[in-house]
């Protein structure tokens, strides 16, 4: 730890970061464009310049040197005396706003960016409402630089984060400059447009609305989005992220930073993924099938009907007959009621951990990055809690299996009640699986889509998005993160959570907290859940 | 001012003087081979000593430039800056064309003392003709024995490569030359580090001008003392100076640095006054970014420290361009503000906004369309820009402000006229257009 003095406060700071890094982390909003932590410093921008005491080349008495310093370039040394809060340091403030507002077209009303833009907020904090510049505008092109994204040079601070991502964190190097001084431009090179399985974190670096989404272009103005913390279900890295949504639409997944995890990235296929989630094809109601009719029971009368019907199962051929699949994308906490349901009907009942989709390899960033340098990794398992399921059916004990040996025995005939949790945003019923489903007498399924189970099953209950719900998910490494609601379900549809909380016999309101202070009596690793370190305030 | 004999261009007129046999003859890569049997080190002190101050334009002393490598480096790499981008400024060329070999022996005296195991010449991408006599030098010296492994049995191994640019003002830059040679965007690096510890390919690096290396052999061989004796102390040594402009007789000349601007203008040894017998209204003395001189201040001793005195950034380039009074000044500001506008690198945001400002301003003014505020602002964003050390990445705004601040301060009354004069329908036509 170094101790150095800012602006006649004593900090102490990490040994080595920028002084940027340590005013930022220490709570001074220090205006910045070029730097960000996880990228090479380049020190283009000059906002961040600030006054240093240095030693006087004679006198070794420490003084104020009449030079200016960029902060994100000097790193800290034990003792070091600066300040931000000087005449100089403001009027440079000034006149880089001034200067990076004179060509910009100040479109505002419909800039995407408009709410969270550093250069409205930093104009606003730091800058001049007039322009002295009465001369015309020079306008840089707006250009389509790839499928998922737009750029508009014209609103562009040439700070050079995109490009720089692009090289360093994906290692595909789409983005350039082109050109020099006020007709310098990002672009790409011709026939190679930015597309990488990455490259939506470059709209997220930019500090202004230059880089944008087409995905959220003019959907919504950014101050009606109200973010929930939650992890991307996309794959077993368990990225942290916020869902941004208004009145129930979900509207943009945005990286949320993670030293253990993620950084600050996140990935294309998880930054999309969440369509599935207004699909109209979705499963809202229970059902349940007497006979050849089925109907749409009450919420409140599916625990009784479930339990009943177990019951009866277990009485008519025993609980060795029960079985139950728990999928990698229930939460922890669902994962463990299902099982404590199904045990505590028949404790010798089969636990199965559910399919786990699997896309190719895992795929490392820089491209051809060996996992140990790895900057970011998209991992080849589709589903959020593989492990989490894997180790509460472990825990559990008693007769468990893993998904293809329990697919064997439903074949097999082994099993005459079966409950069989989905939840994939895409297909995932095997032929195989359908045609052993026939088998059975007593069939549950919990799934977010319609497929050959849910048309065979005797209960169907609709599976919630994990935007719908909260708890927590185990990522690929072990680690317990927690996961908020972000939406309401539609129809005021009962969660996963609260159905499966009811049934296992509990009174009140699902939490995830009180399902894992429950947990954590028979699995230790509940006790404590991974918390995500904050982000400085100032820092973007 | 002495009587002075050429030593720079001392092999000017010689027949054939670009092959190695005839600079042979008239003691070439004589103080190649003496300074190759001293070491290193004896080499560095003796450059030290005479205060051979770096001819690039910053007038940094080049042996102490030497002494900031690295002790214990295992490679380094000696880059020759034959980039010459400075408006008006042609000395390198002339110092090349009319002697290459004197260039590679002072290659191979600064290799030897940095002890460099590569050489790069960098030269600006207009140089088609320079490139060829350069190569056919390098490849004269190589099958000589002078250039390679092992150069004239020392045991001391050098090779050299020509790098062609692709036209950026800012490569003349030494970390912009750099990211250049790498293949880069013509950018200049942030410093520190400083490329004596880390540069070309992250390996410590030594730029040198082409002047500053021509002045090698002659150290080696006449002396410390000697080259202290010419000029002045703290501006030793011969020095090439070149005028351009309305002038009798432009061109590339000679001189100790105790030269006045004026004698560089008038003298009949140089530039041998005006054409037409036309008054001098400004003098850009040492390349565009150092300033500009009034007509009465052109008594400016043409050193590395009275430019100050002036108003000056330095003494840059030694280059003078003479403009005359038939010139409009408006048009000298438009011109001088074009030239950076086009030239910053784009990088750090005063130097890329603050260019294209002024040179939006100058054009209006040109046009026929300035107010006197524009004046005023002109002032102040050029002090924006780069008066204030730090504010930028490398020395192009600075370069950038000096010369546009001293024309709008010692020509302000000019311009007020100007803009007393110019029709009110027009401009106000103008002004009204652009808002």
């Amino acid at each position: 730890m170094a101790k150095i003095t800012i602006d006649g406060k004593e900090i102490e700071c990490r040994d080595g970061v920028p002084v940027l890094q340590a005013a930022l982390d220490a709570g001074w909003d220090i205006p910045h464009y070029c730097y960000h932590p996880g990228l090479s410093v380049v020190a283009s921008c000059r906002l961040c310049l600030m006054e240093m005491q240095l030693p006087h080349p004679q006198t070794r008495e420490m003084g104020w040197v009449p030079k200016l310093f960029p902060s994100c370039q000097t790193p800290v040394k034990d003792g070091m005396i600066v300040r931000f809060d000087s005449d100089k340091v403001r009027d440079n403030h000034e006149s880089c706003l001034e200067f990076y507002l004179l060509d910009h077209p100040l479109d505002c009303p419909v800039c995407d960016q408009a709410g969270e833009c550093y250069l409205q907020d930093y104009s606003f904090k730091f800058g001049h409402a007039e322009s002295r510049m009465v001369d015309q505008k020079l306008v840089n092109p707006k250009k389509d630089i790839g499928p998922r994204t737009l750029l508009y040079m014209d609103r562009c601070v040439n700070c050079t984060r995109c490009v720089r991502f692009t090289d360093e964190v994906t290692g595909t190097g789409e983005l350039c400059v082109v050109n020099r001084g006020s007709r310098a431009e990002i672009d790409v090179f011709p026939g190679i447009p930015l597309d990488n399985p990455m490259q939506g974190n470059v709209v997220d670096i930019c500090p202004v609305g230059s880089l944008l989404d087409k995905d959220f272009l003019f959907k919504q103005r950014v101050w009606f989005l109200k973010g929930a913390d939650s992890i991307c279900p996309g794959c077993s890295a368990g990225c942290a992220i916020r869902v941004d949504q208004n009145e129930n639409t979900i509207y943009r997944l945005k990286p949320r930073y993670n030293p253990d995890v993620n950084d600050w990235w996140m990935c294309d296929e998880g930054r999309f993924g969440f369509k599935y989630v207004h699909d109209d094809a979705r499963l809202t109601r229970p059902r349940l099938r007497r006979g050849a009719e089925a109907e749409s029971p009450l919420w409140e009368a599916i625990p009784e009907v479930v339990r009943v019907r177990l019951d009866q199962q277990v009485a008519k051929h025993g609980g060795a007959k029960v079985a139950a699949v728990l999928s990698p994308m229930m939460s922890c906490e669902e994962a463990w009621l299902l099982a404590k349901i199904i045990r505590e009907a028949a404790p010798e009942a089969t636990l199965a951990s559910g399919f786990v989709p699997v896309d190719g390899e895992d795929q490392h960033f820089p491209i051809g990055a060996s996992l140990a340098e790895a900057k970011f990794t998209i991992r080849n398992e589709k589903c959020p809690n593989a492990r989490g399921v894997a180790t509460i059916v472990d825990r559990a004990g008693g007769d468990t299996c893993d998904f293809d040996g329990f697919v064997e025995r439903m074949t097999a005939g082994d099993f005459s009640a079966v409950w069989i949790v989905g939840g994939y945003p895409t297909e995932w019923v095997s032929k195989e699986l359908a045609k052993a489903a026939k088998k059975v007498e007593f069939l549950v399924v919990q799934d977010m889509f319609e497929n050959d189970l849910t048309k065979a099953a005797e209960v169907v209950l609709p599976a919630y998005a994990w935007a719908e719900r909260d708890g927590s998910f185990m990522n690929h490494s072990g680690k317990i993160q927690l996961f908020h609601r972000a939406i309401d379900t539609s129809d005021a549809g009962k969660r996963d959570g609260q159905y499966l909380f009811e049934i296992a016999g509990c009174d009140g309101l699902y939490s995830g907290q009180r399902v894992r202070e429950l947990m954590a009596d028979k699995i230790e690793e509940f006790r404590a859940v991974a918390e995500t370190p904050k982000a400085p305030v100032h820092q973007h | 001012m002495s009587e002075y004999e050429p030593i720079l261009l001392r092999n000017a007129g010689v027949e054939d003087i670009r092959s190695l046999k005839v600079y042979q003859s008239r003691g070439g890569y004589g103080a190649a081979a003496k300074a190759l049997k001293m070491t290193p080190d004896e080499v560095i002190e003796e450059v030290k000593k005479a205060n051979l101050r770096g001819r690039g334009g910053a007038g940094f002393p080049a042996g102490v430039k030497w002494t900031f490598l690295p002790k214990d480096r295992k490679r380094t790499l000696l880059c020759v800056n034959f980039d010459e981008s400075e408006p008006p400024t042609f000395c390198n060329r002339v110092l090349v064309e009319v002697d290459p070999h004197q260039f590679i022996e002072g290659i191979i005296i600064a290799g030897f003392a940095t002890q460099a195991q590569v050489a790069y010449v960098y030269m600006r991408v207009e140089f088609h003709e320079q490139f060829h006599i350069v190569q056919r030098a390098i490849d004269e010296a190589y099958e000589a024995g002078l250039l390679g492994k092992n150069i004239l049995g020392s045991g001391y191994d050098l090779d050299v490569y020509t790098h062609r640019g692709a036209g950026a003002y800012v490569c003349g830059e030494e970390t912009g030359l750099i990211e250049s040679i790498e293949g880069k965007r013509g950018e200049p690096r942030i410093k520190p580090p400083f490329p004596a510890l880390e540069g070309l390919f992250r390996l410590p690096t030594v730029v040198n001008n082409v002047e500053t290396l021509a002045n090698l052999p002659h150290i080696i061989e006449r002396g410390a003392d000697w080259f202290q004796s010419i000029g002045t102390t703290s501006s030793a040594g011969p020095k090439l100076f070149c005028v351009s402009g309305p002038v009798n007789r432009p061109g590339c000349y000679e001189a100790a640095m105790d030269i006045t601007c004026e004698e560089l203008i008038m003298g009949d040894k140089f530039g041998r006054g005006m054409r037409d017998g036309r008054s001098v209204k400004a003098v850009f003395p040492g390349g565009l970014s150092m300033g500009v001189l009034k007509a009465d201040e052109l008594k400016m001793k043409m050193d590395f420290d009275d430019p100050r005195n002036f108003g000056l950034l330095g003494l840059g380039t030694a280059a003078a361009v003479v403009v005359n009074m038939d010139t409009d000044i408006r048009d000298v500001l438009r011109n001088v503000s074009r030239f950076y506008s086009h030239e910053s690198c784009g990088q750090c945001t005063q130097c890329r906004e603050g260019t294209s400002w002024m040179y939006k301003m100058a054009s209006r003014i040109a046009m026929g369309a300035g107010r006197v505020e524009d004046l005023d602002l002109l002032e102040q964003v050029a002090n924006r820009m780069g008066m204030m050390p730090g504010l930028s990445i490398c020395g192009l705004p600075d370069g950038a402000a000096f010369p546009i601040r001293g024309l709008v301060q010692k020509f302000r009354s000019e311009f007020e006229e100007h803009i007393r004069n110019q029709p009110p329908q027009r401009a106000e036509q103008l002004l009204s257009v652009l808002n």
